[in-house]
């Protein structure tokens, strides 16, 4: 399939997978999983930053359309994507990208993997809560909310990006 | 010029970032600010449509809870049907007060409880009928307000929002006090403004008061769960339990009070 169709499949398909199941998982309402960030994960390693900007603005507002929080998902999507080239350069040393095109299990180990989802959720959440509630004095609830999270989060995205490796052979997201 | 544009091409990632970021702020603060935290441009028909197929799917699968309920509060209003035909004078005041209500019954096509200001959408709007500011209820208790109306589709502030605030009155002692959420859990709320002299019993009653033009008297808010004494202050608060489970919401009734505008023009007059 061509490349740039995959991309707009993969953020439909997440996005509504996000606003549509995952939206809907509720453990006491404290719990707020985010599985739609695999799009900003899995873009290639060496597209213009601009782009990826962009494209991380987007994903968000999408997600902000269906939940009624214009600019809330928005502005933590943007933060990530704006860390994501730093983080990808610290959690990989002298591990080198020359021919790999996008980040993903085949080429790239579970380790690094999971280093790298834990990351980008921790940054996506923080942001997240912290914009939600707009001020810093709930904050023994915002990191008690963060902490449930993430790891949460990270199980999802794993679980799913493991699902869709085993079924490459067939066709691919 | 030329160096204007060398710093802004040599920074673009940073530059971008940042007005990205101040773009998603701005966004956020108008949508907090706003008059009832009004859903900018969020109820459009299209979201609305997604959800409501989205939602016809699962809603096969809660028929027969669905089916219970609608029968419990059929047999409610069958009981209070007889109540008002057995007596001479009726219970309700059918000829005045209850007739300036009409309710209009809408079925929940999203959710949230999640959040720190949760929104819920339904499949009635301004076609049906439905204005900003009517209440909403379900058959256990009160759900919100509508914030923002499409033609096919209506977001209610739900009372799980950091915004919501509703008169409420406790049943055993007529004392008023306001309703606000607490921002924690989806099942407790918290009514703040309670004189100091009030003693409250787990278990208590609370329900709507007569001062809202919103939601009429006597409607079930929810019951207390524990009453938290402060010593500075002249004002207790109480935590309470929602008679609504906003958990399985999926009908709901928007209220619509015939003379608001009458009411409205008489605001109007004193501000």
């Amino acid at each position: 399939m061509n490349k740039t169709a995959l991309q707009i499949l993969r953020f439909v398909v997440l996005v509504l997978f996000q606003v549509l199941v995952i939206n809907h998982i509720r453990l006491g309402g404290y719990v707020h999983p985010c599985i739609y960030l695999i799009f900003i994960m899995l873009l290639p390693v060496y597209i213009p930053n601009w782009q990826l900007l962009l494209l991380g603005f987007g994903l968000g507002f999408s997600v902000d359309l269906f939940t009624g929080t214009p600019g809330l998902h928005a502005g933590a999507t943007t933060l990530m994507a704006f860390c994501r080239p730093s983080i990808i350069r610290l959690i990989s040393g002298t591990q080198k990208f020359e021919n790999i095109h996008e980040p993903n299990l085949d080429q790239l180990d579970g380790m690094w993997f999971l280093r790298y989802t834990i990351c980008m959720v921790f940054v996506h959440h923080f942001a997240l809560f912290f914009l939600e509630s707009f001020s810093f004095h709930l904050i023994g609830q915002i990191l008690l909310r963060i902490l449930i999270s993430v790891p949460i989060s990270v199980f999802l995205i794993m679980m799913i990006l493991y699902i869709f490796k085993a079924n490459k052979k067939g066709e691919r997201r | 010029m030329y160096n204007l544009w060398r710093f802004i091409l040599k920074h673009h990632f940073v530059i971008l970032f940042i007005l990205l970021e101040v773009i998603s702020i701005l966004l956020l603060a108008r949508s907090q600010n706003f008059h009832r935290n009004r859903v900018v441009n969020t109820t459009n028909d299209a979201v609305g449509q997604v959800y409501e197929w989205s939602s016809e799917v699962g809603n096969y699968f809660r028929l027969n809870k669905t089916n219970q309920d609608l029968a419990e509060e059929n047999a409610w209003l069958r009981q209070q049907l007889a109540m008002t035909t057995d007596t001479t004078r009726s219970f309700f005041d059918i000829e005045g007060r209850d007739t300036i209500y009409e309710y209009i019954p809408a079925q929940v096509v999203n959710n949230s409880i999640g959040q720190a200001n949760n929104y819920i959408i339904i499949n009635k709007g301004r076609a049906d009928g439905i204005e900003r500011d009517m209440g909403v209820i379900s058959s256990d208790g009160i759900v919100g307000v509508v914030a923002d109306v499409s033609r096919h589709y209506a977001s209610i502030l739900s009372l799980l929002h950091s915004h919501s605030v509703v008169g409420v009155r406790f049943k055993n002692n007529q004392e008023l006090g306001s309703l606000k959420w607490g921002n924690n859990n989806y099942r407790y709320g918290i009514v703040e403004d309670i004189p100091a002299h009030v003693v409250l019993q787990e278990g208590d009653t609370v329900l709507t008061s007569s001062y809202s033009f919103i939601f009429p008297e006597d409607l079930m808010v929810g019951t207390v769960e524990e009453s938290r004494p402060i010593s500075s202050g002249a004002l207790n608060t109480a935590k309470i339990r929602f008679a609504t489970d906003f958990a399985t919401l999926r009908y709901v009734y928007v209220i619509h009070n015939l003379h608001k505008p009458e009411l409205d023009s008489l605001k109007a007059n004193f501000q």
